[in-house]
């Protein structure tokens, strides 16, 4: 078993008040902040029968929309469906909004991240939490897990990956630049055992938090 | 009678397919369908290629524009792609700008030929600082029927590797610009990367791989887009997108890693047949 | 011009190439005298009174109710109908339906510079003369509170788009099965003096809206005709022309249109054939299927009889 470093985390849960649910989250200098709301009430052309409906909200720092977001929020919307019980709510919406705080690298698996936290402390029922860590590969080909921002810049590759904290199966994934098929099957193992350490720190937060109460 | 049924129990009419291991089309599980390509049909762009993916067909038109370079990147020029999704290509899409999904599959397709470096930039770099070309690929789909990032990728290839630059001479001192269309040079095209659409649909005990999934598989397999795009270029991959749908397990994986090889070097075939053919003519 | 957010741009200064080509600026004369060769022949091989050949075909677009496209030469088009929709954002009942129609050009449709994404008047002004000119052959009365969206797409623009448009649609829509009094087609010339362009392209239309002189015939025409019914369905025309020259390319426009609609009709007809066939094949495939579930039925029930005893 490989001694697998992260980059410091750091969580508060509900940090805003009029939202059902919220967490503000740090990944080494890169910071987002989530809120969720909901389940409720949405126009008739937006509900579905069989499911409650995720709208999510993806806010730069910049406040310019942009096509890049448009993207962003699709991977977290899809990441946060398969994770929800919607069917516990149909006809219903629920909102998350994220909005970046400081970008320095890994912004979004920092976002996922922080959704999933969210989602955990709004109390909408969930079928697993969901962890996302990236990778990227370096000039010499070699693997860096949670790479820092300058490694991740100067990288060949950088992937992306979110797994389900149950089976460990493959949630979502995304990537940037060219591998090969090697690299590919050793970052993904390699992100997978890390995932561990990432649902290890949202039980210590959840349990903390449960202490406050 | 099937048409009602299909239109009454969506879920249920697929899954009876699915259970007599035949899609609703009739193809198997793996078998992806036929791709036909038409190259510089519409004589208004710079190069085009028009291609059809079963019944979705995705036009690329190519326009050559001159700008100047960014401060900050003097020696490179622009590969601007967008994807269009009509109204009139299905009626999941309305009129006025591009709806949330266009935006993402237009992402898609820009980093997949962003992150292939299939076109080195800094050949489009007519004068540093001053002159550069910029290349405008606009796709557009004309029937969707599932897959459109497949057929995005291949028109836009097609079309780039048809596509020369006409030469540009630049006075330094009067900075007048002069097109000669007669003397063109092609652009040289690195590497051919083809994406493969997968679509995961959630049976027990295990999951179902559709490659290359029509409209309708890809609703059954939640919600409108594939599950899963592999994009491989000779050798490498330059992307391999997952969202939505179930879950994937390792060796499913893997599977689907073996089809989008086979795919491609099928796809790298087609392409170049129709390029040779193009230029006898 | 606002920055699009919804779309990759490119830089804001940059022009066409074929602005720095050398034949890029040439004047009305030099234009005019390239039109005509010196055996009256158009810079395409064509007699003046000769149309571009059409290439026609319905069922183009698989996930539409009806379609079709419609080449001729260098203008290709490609027209889809969807089923009717309720009207959205309507307080009122109306009594009669609506047609909405929208015309697009692609952004690699123009010879000249790309057009934008943007819908300029040029497209506006082309969705409604559509509107206008298929309006009059929908029986409209007949779903009160919907519409029918009609989306026409030019892909290559050369010339008589707005003719090729309303081929386009009406042939879709009969294509759709939407109640129709009548198909309809059109066609357009162009007038540049006492020349008259039948089936113009893009730079004879071009010249014939730009003729510096207001005293000499100038102009586009389009019309629409509803050919069963003998009756013009619409008549658009830009420029500046005397009464004289209007009557006369009206019955020109009239026989262009008349010569179109038999490709249209033989069109539709086959499609009509080829559905009446697969519904054939249909019931006999079903037929057999049943005959074969009832045999099965027969021994299985007869096996049930046997165990039993």
């Amino acid at each position: 078993m490989q001694d697998f470093k992260l980059k410091p985390m750091k969580c508060e849960l509900n940090y805003l008040s009029k939202s059902d649910g919220s967490a503000i989250l740090s990944q080494g200098d890169t910071v987002v902040l989530a809120s969720v709301n909901g389940p409720m009430d949405i126009k008739t052309v937006n509900q579905s029968i069989e499911k409650a409906t995720l709208e999510v909200l993806f806010c730069s720092k910049e406040g310019k929309p942009s096509v890049a977001d448009r993207y962003k929020e699709n991977i977290i919307r899809h990441t946060c469906e398969t994770a929800i019980l919607g069917c516990l709510y149909p006809r219903t919406g629920i909102t998350l909004t994220i909005q970046e705080l400081e970008n320095y690298g890994g912004l979004l698996t920092c976002a996922v991240n922080c959704a999933c936290l969210a989602l955990i402390n709004s109390g909408v029922g969930m079928r697993h939490a969901v962890a996302a860590l990236s990778c990227c590969v370096d000039g010499a080909g070699e693997l860096v897990l949670e790479p820092t921002h300058a490694q991740a810049t100067a990288a060949r590759a950088r992937l992306h990956f979110v797994f389900d904290s149950r089976e460990k199966s493959l949630v979502t994934g995304f990537t940037e630049g060219t591998f090969s098929e090697g690299t590919y099957e050793e970052a993904l193992a390699r992100c997978r055992a890390a995932s561990d350490l990432v649902f290890a720190f949202y039980r210590d937060i959840v349990s903390n938090y449960c202490h406050v109460i | 009678m099937t048409e009602v049924y299909k239109h009454i129990h969506p879920s249920k009419y697929f899954n009876d397919y699915i259970n007599q291991d035949v899609r609703p089309d009739g193809r198997d599980f793996d078998q992806q369908r036929d791709v036909i390509i038409n190259i510089n049909g519409i004589t208004s762009a710079d190069a085009s290629a028009i291609v059809k993916c079963g019944n979705t067909t995705v036009v690329c038109g190519i326009k050559l524009e001159l700008a100047r370079p960014k401060a900050e990147e003097p020696d490179i020029g622009f590969l601007i792609s967008n994807v269009e999704l009509l109204p009139l290509c299905s009626s999941k899409f309305r009129p006025g700008p591009p709806s949330d999904y266009a935006q993402v599959i237009s992402n898609i397709v820009s980093d997949i030929v962003i992150n292939s470096k299939c076109v080195d930039l800094k050949d489009l770099c007519v004068v540093t600082d001053k002159l550069a070309w910029v290349i405008y690929c606009d796709l557009v789909c004309l029937d969707y029927d599932g897959s459109i990032v497949d057929a995005c990728i291949i028109a836009l290839i097609t079309s780039l590797k048809t596509l020369s630059l006409p030469t540009v001479t630049y006075d330094n001192e009067t900075e007048e610009v002069k097109v000669d269309t007669g003397v063109k040079i092609p652009l040289q095209v690195h590497g051919l990367p083809v994406a493969t659409s997968f679509g995961i649909y959630h049976k027990l005990p295990r999951n179902i791989i559709l490659a290359d999934p029509s409209a309708y598989e890809e609703e059954m397999c939640g919600g409108i887009g594939a599950n899963l795009i592999v994009c491989w270029n000779k050798g490498l991959f330059c992307g391999i997108q997952k969202f939505g749908g179930c879950n994937l397990s390792t060796e499913d994986e893997k599977r689907t890693i073996s089809l989008a090889k086979q795919r491609c070097k099928l796809v790298e075939q087609v392409i170049e047949t129709c390029i040779k053919n193009g230029e006898v003519k | 011009m606002p920055l699009d957010y919804k779309r990759f741009n490119g830089p804001e200064d940059s022009v066409s190439y074929k602005r720095f080509t050398a034949d890029y600026l040439k004047s009305y004369d030099e234009l005019h005298s390239e039109l005509i060769d010196e055996t009256g022949h158009r810079k395409d091989g064509r007699a003046m009174d000769e149309a571009r050949p059409m290439y026609v075909r319905g069922n183009f677009v698989s996930q539409a109710k009806g379609s079709s496209y419609i080449e001729m030469r260098g203008t290709k088009v490609v027209c889809s109908v969807f089923d009717p929709r309720e009207i959205v954002h309507q307080n009122e009942f109306s009594t009669v339906g609506l047609l909405f129609c929208e015309v697009k050009f692609a952004p690699f449709a123009c010879k000249r510079q790309r057009q934008s994404h943007v819908p300029d008047s040029e497209e506006k002004a082309l969705s409604v003369a559509l509107r206008k000119a298929v309006g009059p052959t929908v029986c409209c009365q007949l779903f009160a509170n919907f519409q029918i969206d009609i989306f026409v797409y030019i892909i290559e623009s050369d010339g008589s788009c707005l003719a090729a448009a309303i081929t386009a649609a009406g042939l879709a829509l009969a294509n759709a099965a939407v109640p129709m009094f009548d198909v309809v087609t059109a066609s357009s010339v162009a007038i540049i003096g006492d020349k008259i362009f039948i089936d113009p392209t893009e730079d004879e239309e071009h010249l014939a809206m730009i003729s510096p002189d207001t005293n000499t015939n100038h102009g586009v025409i389009t019309m629409a005709r509803l050919n069963g019914l003998m009756q013009i369905a619409d008549f658009r025309q830009i420029g500046s022309l005397d009464i004289e020259c209007i009557l006369k390319v009206t019955d020109i426009l009239e026989q262009e249109c008349q010569k179109v609609f038999p490709k249209i009709q033989k069109t539709l007809v086959g499609y009509v054939k080829n559905g009446i066939m697969e519904q054939k094949r249909l019931s006999e495939e079903g037929k057999a299927r049943e005959a074969k579930l009832k045999d099965k039925m027969l021994e299985w029930r007869s096996s049930i009889v046997n165990n039993s005893v």
